[in-house]
């Protein structure tokens, strides 16, 4: 062991990664198989097109606590926060009558803004993760209630905007491929955030303050300034969400979002992310909110009743962490 | 052209005798939550009872219709400031009878509200009949795909008195009169988006399906988002109101809907209030009522007083 | 097996033999065999990676064999569990102590099989204490069984870890470098308790790195070397070079005290400083191309001292010059920037991030030098410059992207020492550098810091073994209770100098 040579690379980080992605895709292809053989009208097209179109939200809410579960924490507040960008959006757009682009640059921006104000609390306050996104979670229902005066926010003085997320702009290029742009858009987002996780110098050090954050910090790096980076673009991210869902429902509904964070984690988990953080990929958290809606939809063709649909989801939750511990072990 | 199915006695008619108290009267009324826009309506129509009653009112709920202990504090704290009366809309049926048995023992007078108690506590229950009201929905689907073929049914909660109420009024109501209308689906869905993503997988699951029933404003919203996306020949009929609803109804994409009237539930709770505390004797419970409305009777004064955006 | 005085001793509490273990892509252990005798100290030897702690985990019932036998008392035995070790009298006190902070000293040893009153609803308290009384009693310890473990220090844990091992009744104890966080007073004591337990006839496997231990307490040496048994050696007539020989396969261990010459030149001048109670009025100079050596007991405050200068925990008062400048040093980030840097002796949790790269590791501190536009890595300058420190300073490792929690000890400090010097600090503080490392790379560390000292770089070294700090330094500051009490020629100084100083209290008055 002590006379380690030369031998072929064997970085086992990687491997387990890989492999557990590896295996959120299995279970993904396995999923697809089995609904085909025994839902019908499951397998057509047009029903892929609907589980994409209904990954979207999700898997973008996933990608944005992707990033602060990898760095150590944890954002419970990227439901509500994406009700929170939406409205903006509606105040922007609707209320100000600004031009379109403002409105989207306006909603990323606030939710930047906000997501950074949690990183503040957790770097500098220093607020466990759990209670500080927790309050900002209330903070962003309530003020997404107070902004829109309790009331849907609707979209119709900006034509446009409805169009964003459901229209399909790829038929104009490829005529007869209809796909909404929502999917595009998630899988945009999805690239740009594995770049960003993989490449970039922030990404680096999220993987750092994950694995150890107090050597990370004797190293020199500036452990707070990045917090508060992560948790500023885990907000953004959000306010790509909360534009595809305003824009899907042509209006910003300022009661929804409570929930869906809950649903974006576990999409996380299921992709093999590690809730202790240092240890996960964007696309396993793709793969993990496709599993979920596969599910969803393929039990609703089936006909089987909503609340065993949430018992299975439930299931594949818990068996999902299980292959992650096991190949940990292995590892 | 359908007119109004149904319209009840609407015992809120506001009164606009003067005000009789000597003393401050102070009604605290607490809802379901107060967000969404139906209780908006709710609280615009108790607020006109008390301007024309001469009460002072105040109007609060919990932030999600899940929260039933959230309203259950609510609720102790209003008791607790001694008014001398008390509207309320029960998250559940059974689990805060014991807190209103304390307002009773009091004596503070109690009108329910939107759905009742299992109790004979509350004077009476300003409400909307959901059985009524959905089987009015039934109708209206049913007629409009000519009284044959498969139907489904999107509601907005498994466990509520409302959502168990729309859901088998429409079930009953189609069982009962319709015998060439199969109901092929019932799921639930507790948000827009959802809904429509939940819409859109039935729309899959059954090709032939003719008709689709949404229990409330946010799966009424799914609704009209599944069949503008999919474009799909399909009746849709909603509940309750708001701007997406309305917009849907007029550009061809729902049929038609059915509305409660919010307004006048607000109203009847501060009315019945007063009238109990000037010893008048009540109905053990008040309808209400609700409308079919769509494209052709939208804009009709009586309708459009009733529709919130 | 070259014992001659076998009939002396008692029976055979334990015998492992031909033991074979096998991990994916490792083989640990390669006809492995131990054998303990009732009353008798055996030291287990070997460098890290050696196969020790494998053995003693299959011993333990954590790991399976592959092939090869053990028996206790005689009869063959299987250990599928660490509870049917525990059964069978085998315990194990960890290098790292598994004590849960806010249950008492009583709770931690009985934790898990409580005594139990009123049809076993609830836990028989008075009993319980009552016990582990006895138990203390007979190791000659004065510890309140109600006393929470957490108000305790480091070596009274380490008593009650003991004391919860001998609750088991074991026969056989396991101790993993017990003495690392221990001084001497209290490793006088752990020994006297070893005889003790000796003479009680409990057989004891007795893990370590420090020759003298060695010498004071085991009867026998076994020695291991990459998996292998190489050979039992008898304490009292084996020579330390002997002993370190048979571990490495080669002599090596160079006792003398090798100086260059320091510059004149000051690199970090220290004054007045003050951080808390732990340190208080700290004066020292620290010149280019030396190597100045921190010595003192336990809580001196040496560490503190360190983590001052560095900005990791906050400075109440003080001036801080670094090559003739007054500096400011507000988080760890300045010390960097300022060429200073801090090289913990707990590297896993302090000097290491272990689930990242060796590569990434390396470049941690230089990072931001390595991006194309402020944004994006240059993964391949990373991986090259990685490189060039891993060969430049012998870092033993597959490759740079292995995980350096798979590193050895010595290797994992090599890893330290390259992303500072790839960072470009000239100040180094190294907290106990060889700290959990095995003597054949402790040497290499040694070698290093001189060569590292003879470029010019400035190195202050706290060490709490003093023939290392006799060994490396050139000068010696001794610090006592937050304070410096003294400082002493490093060619001149010894052992009984150091020492007078380290106990050296100074009363209140200024």
């Amino acid at each position: 062991m002590t006379d380690t040579t030369q031998e072929a690379p064997t970085n086992k980080v990687i491997t387990s990664s890989f492999l557990q992605k590896a295996v959120a895709f299995v279970v993904l292809i396995i999923l697809l198989a089995f609904f085909s053989i025994f839902a019908p009208n499951f397998a057509a097209w047009s029903n892929m097109v609907n589980i994409m179109q209904a990954t979207a939200v999700n898997g973008v809410l996933g990608v944005a606590v992707t990033f602060v579960i990898i760095s150590g924490g944890i954002d419970l507040s990227v439901g509500t926060m994406m009700t929170l960008t939406a409205v903006i959006s509606g105040l922007i757009l609707t209320n100000l009558g600004m031009p379109l682009p403002v409105g989207i640059a306006g909603a990323i921006a606030f939710g930047g803004f906000m997501g950074s104000l949690s990183g503040v609390a957790v770097a500098k306050l220093k607020i466990p993760p759990f209670i500080a996104t927790l309050g900002m979670m209330q903070i962003a229902r309530g003020l997404a209630l107070v902004f829109s005066g309790a009331k849907p926010i609707y979209f119709n003085s900006t034509p446009n905007y409805g169009l964003l997320s459901p229209e399909s702009s790829i038929s104009l290029l490829i005529p007869g491929l209809e796909m909404p742009n929502s999917v595009f858009i998630m899988f945009g987002v999805a690239i740009l955030a594995s770049i960003v996780l993989n490449r970039s110098i922030l990404g680096r050090y999220i993987f750092a303050l994950g694995s150890n954050e107090e050597a990370a910090r004797l190293s020199g790096v500036v452990v707070d300034k990045w917090k508060i980076i992560t948790y500023g673009i885990s907000g953004m991210i959000c306010g790509v969400a909360g534009l595809l869902v305003s824009s899907r429902l042509n209006s910003a509904q300022p009661a929804l979002g409570l929930g869906y964070e809950l649903d974006a984690i576990a999409a996380v988990v299921i992709g093999g992310t590690s809730l202790a953080g240092g240890r996960g990929t964007v696309m396993g958290t793709i793969i993990g909110a496709f599993i979920m809606s596969v599910l969803t939809n393929g039990l609703r063709v089936m006909g089987v009743q909503e609340e065993w649909k949430i018992v299975v989801t439930g299931l594949i939750i818990i068996v999902a962490v299980y292959i992650d511990i096991v190949l940990r072990k292995q590892s | 052209m359908k007119k109004t199915l149904l319209v009840a006695a609407l015992g809120a008619t506001t009164a606009f005798s003067a005000p009789a108290f000597a003393e401050d009267v102070y009604f605290p009324i607490i809802a379901k939550g107060f967000s969404h826009q139906f209780w908006q309506a709710v609280k615009l129509g108790a607020e006109n009872a008390a301007a024309a009653n001469g009460v002072t009112i105040t109007f609060e709920g919990p932030n999600t219709e899940a929260e039933i202990d959230k309203q259950t504090d609510i609720l102790n704290a209003a008791i607790a400031k001694k008014p001398q009366g008390l509207g309320f809309a029960a998250l559940d049926s059974q689990a805060q009878v014991p807190a209103l048995k304390k307002a009773a023992d009091a004596g503070i007078p109690i009108v329910a509200f939107d759905s009742g108690v299992d109790s004979d506590i509350p004077l009476t229950t300003c409400t909307t009949d959901n059985l009524a009201a959905a089987a009015g929905a039934a109708k209206g689907l049913a007629e409009a795909i000519g009284g044959e073929g498969e139907v489904a049914a999107v509601i907005h909660d498994q466990t509520s008195a409302t959502g168990i109420g729309r859901r088998d009024g429409f079930l009953n109501e189609i069982a009962a009169n319709y015998p060439n209308i199969t109901i092929v689906d019932v799921q639930y869905a507790n948000d827009a988006l959802k809904a429509a993503d939940t819409i859109k997988t039935i729309m899959q699951a059954h090709p032939n399906l003719k008709g689709i029933f949404a229990s409330n404003e946010g799966a009424a919203i799914g609704l009209a988002v599944a069949i503008k996306e999919t474009g799909a020949q399909i009746a849709g009929v909603g509940f309750d109101s708001g701007k997406t609803q309305k917009d849907a109804i007029l550009d061809g994409s729902l049929i038609g809907s059915i509305t409660q009237n919010p307004v006048g539930i607000g109203e009847c709770v501060v009315d019945s209030l007063a009238k109990a505390i000037k010893g008048e004797t009540l109905p053990p419970v008040i309808d209400t009522g609700f409308y079919w409305y769509d494209a052709s009777n939208m804009n009709e004064a009586n309708i459009a007083a009733v529709l919130y955006d | 097996m070259s014992i001659a005085a076998e009939s002396n001793k008692g029976s055979v509490l334990i015998e492992a033999q031909g033991i074979d273990k096998a991990f994916p892509g490792v083989k640990a252990l390669s006809q492995a065999q131990i054998k303990v005798h009732a009353g008798e100290v055996v030291a287990l030897m070997g460098e890290n990676g050696a196969g020790k702690s494998t053995l003693m985990k299959i011993l333990t019932g954590v790991y399976q064999p592959d092939a090869g036998t053990v028996s206790v008392g005689g009869k063959p035995v299987t250990l599928p569990d660490p509870r049917t070790a525990q059964a069978l009298g085998i315990g194990i006190i960890h290098q790292e102590l598994f004590l849960m902070n806010d249950l008492t000293a009583a709770q931690n040893i009985y934790i898990g099989r409580e005594p139990r009153k009123a049809f076993g609803m609830f836990v028989d308290e008075d009993r319980m204490n009552a016990d582990a009384a006895k138990i203390f009693a007979r190791m000659k310890v004065d510890i309140d069984p109600k006393v929470e473990v957490g108000k305790l220090t480091v070596a009274r844990q380490q008593l009650v870890e003991i004391a919860k091992a001998l609750s088991y009744n074991s026969k056989i104890l396991i101790m993993d470098e017990p003495t690392s966080a221990l001084n001497e007073a209290e490793v006088a004591h752990l020994f006297a308790i070893i005889d003790d337990l000796k003479a009680q006839g409990v057989g004891i496997v007795y893990i370590t790195h420090k020759m003298d231990e060695v010498k004071r307490i085991a009867d026998d040496i076994v020695i291991m070397r990459d998996g292998q048994y190489i050979d039992t050696l008898p304490a009292a007539t084996t020579t330390i070079g002997e002993v370190i020989s048979a571990m490495v396969g080669r002599d090596l261990i160079d006792t003398s005290r090798a100086h260059g010459q320091g510059s004149d030149e000051i690199a970090l001048k220290v004054t007045n400083l003050n951080a808390g109670r732990a340190v208080q009025n700290v004066n020292f100079t620290l010149n280019k191309g030396e190597i100045l050596g921190f010595a003192g007991l336990m809580g001196a405050g040496r560490t503190e001292v360190a983590r001052a200068i560095f900005g990791a925990d906050p400075v109440d008062s003080g001036r801080i010059e670094v090559h003739g400048k007054a500096v400011d040093i507000k988080s760890p980030r300045d010390a960097v920037q300022l060429g200073i840097a801090y090289l913990s002796e707990d590297r896993k949790h302090f000097g290491l991030v272990t689930g990242m790269s060796v590569r990434d590791n390396i470049t941690m501190p230089s990072w931001e030098r390595f991006t194309s536009n402020g944004v994006f890595m240059r993964d391949a300058d990373l991986g090259s410059i990685a490189k060039e420190y891993v060969e430049k300073l012998k870092v033993k490792t597959p490759t740079v992207d292995q995980e350096t929690r798979l590193l050895s000890g010595g290797n994992q400090q090599k890893v330290v020492i390259a992303k500072w010097l790839l960072r470009d600090c000239d100040i180094l503080i190294f907290d106990e550098p060889t700290r959990g490392i095995d003597i054949g790379a402790k040497a290499e560390i040694y070698k290093l810091l001189q060569g590292l000292a003879d470029e010019g770089k400035a190195i202050i070294v706290i060490s709490s073994e003093l023939p290392e700090v006799l060994k490396l330094s050139h000068r010696i500051v001794v610090m006592c209770e937050g304070r410096i009490t003294g400082e002493l020629e490093g060619k001149t100084a010894t052992q009984e100098a150091i020492m007078t100083l380290a106990t050296q209290r100074v009363e209140a008055a200024e």
